[in-house]
């Protein structure tokens, strides 16, 4: 049996059944909850099994078995185009999103409205995992939009907070002017080459590359670099983050910011404009697209936003948002990752670069739900999320401490965890490639190593007033974190093989050097 | 300084959609013959397998409900969404009766 619509159709079935489900009120919405989203995780495993185990990209067709018309031979309905990349963050986003939902079990009990908490949550982890397996570009952008809009109403969830109002009107305004660059730029793509579908259009742009496609290039860049809180345009990030629920930041920053960000560049770079199809044009003197001008471009903002975004966590007085901040700046090394496997497409060196970056989504995600659910905790248990006022948790909360070692020290990329390997991919290819770069890199996570030892001085040194009467946090809290620290234990002692067996060959997916993602459509074409 | 150089981005991207919405240079308007079957063959397909495929004879609805029904599905969740994100935010603060 095909389990991939099933990916859609129980969280979908999930958030739409929440409101009749907690007409039996109490904690029935909360199991309903955390059952949808188990199963969710369960199928994202078996479908990133699968794809793994073949090793080829699953292309379904939503109303067919066959993309392509009768007679004709280009595709006219949606499909879903599963390849190893999209597997992964499937799964990731159904990881984090469980364990998000189930910390808000213990930590929401104090709010009011569970009910839409839980149907939006639902659909924020529907809307992301509807963009990673997407294949068309129309269907792409229903989906971030569905994603976009229950993260605005969750980082406003609480109403009675100034800044959750301030942060989410905010990120509402600037989200949608994105969400509209990104639409101005597909209808560019459409009016120009008549379809919708990510694959052919890949090929009708190589047969005619256009300044249109140019055109709306830039338009989706640069809707996405919003979307992913690239450093000019991070302002949103940084006061949205914070002011959300905990459980949320944990999945805006580990999951919103990589699904309909960096996830969406790559694929729109390799799979619509694949640098290797238009390479190959060029050997044979046809008109291409030369895209190491994009990759340059990619490479400038993400430097910029590696320096800047951590450089500004070092001076933040408040917890989540030095976290926010430090997310703008790991997001610069997922975007180095990909600027460095865009010039120097082809190569040994494009290729490890591409490795890193996935390798950095996966462990960011990680790393970054573990450090927002420890925040949260923080707050849940004494009050406070300023930096000044709290010092000397390490006696009242020694797991909560522990954990937070392990997750900065994680994200700093010390060796022993799973930070080292993605980050030091990225250094590596980044020195061979041009050693300025390395030199940047180093200098943000030099940043990150103050910002971080800045907050270790909270957890340790003399227990101040307000940490007097602090307890640990309850079960349901307590297991998110503790799965989290375990995951990134055993992603650090296996952190080669895991980088050979699972970030090489999705890094080589995604690359596509013979065009798998288009051949994957290709095929059906004479079938029908 | 930052209002002047918004305005000035965005007058350049106002010149570069106005090159794009130029036929010489960039996206045709009022597709004739030859151009129809270039630029829209989806379309075209649409019209002609419209009714057998799929059976009814209004196209737009043969379009959103069958073969891009998927989007519909989409829209009909966004709609869902805002106002279940319309609802909870307007919700009474905690501790007002």
């Amino acid at each position: 049996m095909n389990v991939l619509p099933w990916l859609i159709i129980t969280p979908l079935f999930g958030a739409f059944s929440m409101p009749v489900i907690s007409l039996l009120g109490g904690k029935f919405r909360e199991y309903w909850a955390v059952i949808v989203s188990g199963l969710t995780l369960g199928i994202a495993a078996k479908v990133f099994y699968t794809v793994w185990k073949s090793n080829e990209i699953l292309v379904y067709t939503l109303g067919d078995t066959n993309p392509i018309g009768n007679g004709v031979k280009f595709p006219i309905r949606i499909i879903w185009e599963v390849d190893l990349f999209g597997a992964l963050l499937a799964l990731t986003v159904t990881f984090v999103s469980f364990l998000a939902i189930l910390y808000s079990l213990e930590y929401m009990k104090h709010d009011t409205g569970l009910d839409k908490y839980y149907t939006l949550t639902l659909v924020l982890e529907l809307g992301m995992i509807g963009v990673v397996i997407t294949g068309d570009i129309f269907n792409f952008y229903v989906f971030l939009e569905i994603m976009s809009i229950a993260s605005y109403a969750l980082v406003a969830f609480r109403n009675d907070t100034w800044e959750g109002i301030e942060a989410g009107v905010k990120y509402m305004f600037v989200g949608s002017l994105a969400s509209s660059f990104i639409l101005l730029g597909i209808a560019l793509l459409y009016g120009q080459y008549g379809t919708l579908t990510m694959a052919y259009l890949a090929m009708k742009i190589a047969e005619n590359p256009t300044l249109i496609s140019k055109v709306a290039l830039a338009f989706l860049i640069g809707g996405l670099l919003f979307k992913s809180g690239a450093v000019p345009v991070h302002m949103w990030l940084s006061d949205a983050h914070p002011a959300a629920p905990s459980s949320i930041s944990a999945m805006l920053s580990g999951l919103v910011i990589k699904a309909g960000g960096v996830y969406a560049i790559a694929r729109i770079i390799f799979g619509i404009f694949n640098p290797g199809l238009h390479g190959y044009l060029k050997t044979f003197g046809m008109p291409a697209f030369n895209l190491n001008t994009l990759g340059w471009i990619i490479i400038f903002f993400a430097c910029l936003t590696l320096v800047i975004g951590n450089a500004m966590a070092v001076v933040q007085n408040d917890m989540k948002r030095l976290f926010a901040f430090s997310s703008v700046g790991q997001i610069g090394y997922i975007l180095l990752g990909f600027g460095i496997g865009i010039v120097a497409y082809g190569d040994k060196i494009g290729e490890i670069a591409l490795t890193g970056a996935v390798y950095h989504i996966v462990n960011h995600a990680v790393i970054k739900g573990l450090l927002f659910f420890i925040a949260g905790a923080v707050i849940h248990q004494v009050g406070t999320k300023n930096l000044n006022e709290l010092s000397g948790l390490a006696r009242r909360m020694p797991f909560t401490t522990i954990s937070f070692i392990i997750g900065a020290t994680a994200i700093i990329g010390l060796p022993p965890l799973n930070g080292f390997a993605s980050k030091w991919l990225i250094y590596e290819s980044s020195a061979m490639y041009n050693p300025i770069l390395a030199v940047v890199a180093v200098i943000g996570t030099v940043f990150s190593l103050i910002a971080y030892t800045r907050v270790l001085f909270t957890f340790l040194g003399v227990e101040s007033e307000k940490v007097k009467m602090v307890k640990e946090p309850g079960t349901a809290m307590i297991v998110p974190m503790l799965v989290l620290v375990i995951i990134i234990l055993v992603m650090g002692i296996f952190s080669w093989q895991i980088s050979d067996k699972i970030m090489l060959p999705t890094a080589k997916m995604l690359e596509q050097l013979n065009g798998e993602y288009i051949m994957a459509l290709l095929k059906f074409i004479g079938g029908g | 300084m930052k209002t002047t150089f918004g305005a000035l981005s965005l007058v350049f991207i106002l010149g570069v959609l106005l090159v794009v919405a130029n036929p010489n240079y960039g996206l045709k308007f009022g597709l004739g013959e030859g151009n129809w079957e270039e630029y829209r063959y989806t379309d075209q397909y649409y019209i002609e397998h419209g009714v057998e495929e799929v059976g009814g004879t209004n196209i737009v609805t043969d379009i959103v409900f069958d073969y891009r029904g998927y989007d519909t599905l989409g829209e009909a969740t966004v709609l869902f969404t805002s106002i279940a994100g319309a609802v909870a935010l307007l919700r009474k603060w905690r501790g007002e009766e």
